[in-house]
């Protein structure tokens, strides 16, 4: 049976976590949100909505698409910006009692350098996420994250603004995650975010128009899990960085695979679709899965996939 | 404050379907006897639910329902009445639930029809946009508020046959003229708002139905409040999936900040 009270802690680049769930970015909103619907304190970490420079409307509709064992999305990087971030959310968020992780995107170099800047004295802000992945922006996203300069670039950028751990959210679909990996980690990352979704499109057959307004989209889900764990395992092998590692977690032997893989944290995004409340039931019974492997602690399965 | 699984009160988490009846060619009407009833919020007309069709890790995401309305089952507990169109997988996933079936059921949620106390109002449905309609004429009925409903379907076979329990004064039009008035229902009330003094029009339906009902009423200088749909992930205002673009560049999140709407803050679609 599961023990009780087993300690589910773990160090994160230096960030004290109770427990290695963290809410993944875009899925739990700025965290005020689900605080009305959830007991938000119960979990790891929230990592919050990508906030730009300025605030952005995004993508027009349609945004969502149900496809089989996952999603599309094409939200586009809607977000109130950072000032407002600053101004309105964190100060709400401090009563929250669980460490906050900011995700940041941006167009230049230059951008993202000032709001790892922004963020540095920001009370509440335990960490930043540099999104340099997301599929759903003309500019910037993903042209960043494809290319390991670009990344290694704007990792730099970040790191001198900023003492805070710095997590670089990476993209799967490039040819060799482990370079732009290394790429991250020669620019100063403190770890990996992996992985952020994966481009995709659906079609409307009778129409013959794409199912999204944003014609493309990024899936999330189950669906992208295999993908996901050889994306933490490859980065895993190559960088020894800390990962929080996450796509397609729908219940906990999925936490425990992205574990073994190479994980120190996971993040659940698209369950919280599902059920709000998801999160909060794979701690509830992480315990007793990890008891059932022999384990006493999260820490203990991190990169121990025997190959 | 929050039950075992996390779950603050006032959202609902689990409910049993007592019972599933087919009340026309398309529609089901479903009864969902609410457990944990002491800790549950009454809905609202226009109020919706985010209902777990059960698709597991196949199918992720929740259907989003408008109340339909509100009864008690023989234990005395409160039972949630939604009526569903199958149109894809999920919706026909619950037009085939057997009674007994537990379903994962998250709400009330969103934004309500705020019924006017004063005048008559003019109630326009298009299709399954009867669905949160027919409660809010209910709740008129119950409160003693006058109301003409005009409802809309593409031909007789579609026609709900209880409407004719409201007390408002009906107006049936079908598509093809099988039953009632032929033609749209849109065109019908349109006339209608030129020509009475409705104080506040409420419509669901059809996009280019509302869109012609809100225009209407915009120029007849009437107040008109509107159920939009969409496709939703969270139906909490987390995910920003169902936003869709408002009048002057603003965003509607339609879960979270509707799904009724001003009319005057829609920008309707093409």
């Amino acid at each position: 049976m599961e023990r009780v009270g087993m300690d589910l802690s773990v160090d994160l680049a230096g960030i004290k976590l109770k427990n290695p769930i963290l809410l993944a970015s875009g899925t739990a909103g700025y965290g005020v949100e689900l605080s009305s619907v959830i007991e938000l304190s119960r979990v790891g970490g929230v990592i919050l909505k990508s906030v730009t420079g300025k605030p952005r409307k995004g993508n027009p509709s349609p945004r969502i698409w149900e496809t089989a064992s996952g999603m599309l999305n094409s939200v586009g990087l809607e977000n109130m910006g950072i000032d407002a971030l600053i101004g309105e959310v964190l100060p709400e968020l401090s009563g929250l009692g669980v460490p906050i992780i900011a995700s940041i995107a941006a167009d230049t170099v230059d951008e993202y350098a000032r709001l790892a800047a922004v963020l540095n004295g920001a009370t509440g802000v335990s960490a930043v996420e540099v999104n340099v992945s997301c599929p759903n922006v003309e500019k910037g996203g993903i042209h960043f994250g494809i290319d390991a300069e670009a990344t290694r670039a704007v990792a730099s950028a970040a790191r001198s603004s900023t003492e805070l751990p710095l997590f670089v959210k990476l993209s799967a679909v490039v040819a060799d995650i482990s370079e732009v990996a290394l790429a991250a980690q020669a620019g100063g990352a403190s770890g990996l975010s992996l992985i952020n979704t994966v481009p995709g499109l659906a079609v409307d057959p009778v129409s013959r128009r794409p199912r999204l307004g944003g014609v493309t989209g990024g899936l999330s889900g189950p669906a992208i899990k295999p993908i996901a764990l050889k994306a933490v395992w490859d980065c895993y092998r190559t960088t020894g960085l800390p990962i929080i590692g996450g796509g397609g977690i729908y219940d906990v032997d999925d936490v425990l695979e992205f574990l073994i893989a190479g994980a120190a944290a996971v993040s659940v995004g698209t369950v919280t679709f599902t059920d709000p409340a998801g999160a909060l039931d794979i701690i509830e019974t992480l315990p007793g899965a990890l008891s059932a492997l022999g384990v006493e602690s999260p820490g203990e399965l991190t990169g121990s996939l025997r190959v | 404050m929050t039950d075992k699984k996390g779950y603050r009160a006032g959202l609902q988490s689990r409910a049993i379907l007592i019972g599933r009846e087919k009340v026309s060619r398309k529609a089901h009407v479903l009864d969902f006897e609410i457990e944990r009833a002491e800790a549950m919020s009454r809905p609202l007309p226009g109020q919706f639910y985010h209902v777990d069709c059960g698709g597991g890790r196949e199918h992720l995401l929740r259907r989003p329902l408008s109340v339909h309305g509100i009864t008690g089952s023989e234990k005395g507990a409160p039972v949630i009445r939604f009526m569903v169109e199958a149109v894809g997988w999920g919706t026909e996933k619950l037009c085939s639930l057997e009674p007994g079936t537990g379903v994962g059921l998250l709400g009330p949620l969103g934004h309500w029809f705020t019924p006017v106390e004063r005048g008559r109002a003019l109630l326009v449905s298009g299709g399954i946009g009867i669905a949160p309609l027919f409660f809010l004429a209910s709740e008129m009925d119950r409160k003693g508020m006058g109301y003409d409903l005009f409802a809309g379907f593409r031909e007789g076979e579609e026609y709900y046959p209880a409407l004719s329990d409201l007390k408002g004064g009906i107006q049936v039009y079908t598509d093809d003229g099988t039953l009632g008035s032929k033609g749209l229902v849109s065109e019908g009330a349109v006339l209608r708002i030129k020509g009475d003094s409705y104080y506040t029009v409420f419509a669901c339906g059809p996009e280019a139905m509302m869109a012609v009902v809100a225009v209407a009423c915009e120029r007849s200088g009437v107040a008109c409040q509107v159920s939009l749909t969409s496709r939703m992930a969270c139906g909490l205002g987390l995910c920003r999936g169902c936003v869709r673009e408002g009048k002057g560049g603003r965003n509607l999140c339609v879960c979270a900040e509707g799904p009724v709407f001003d009319s005057r803050d829609v920008k309707w679609k093409e």
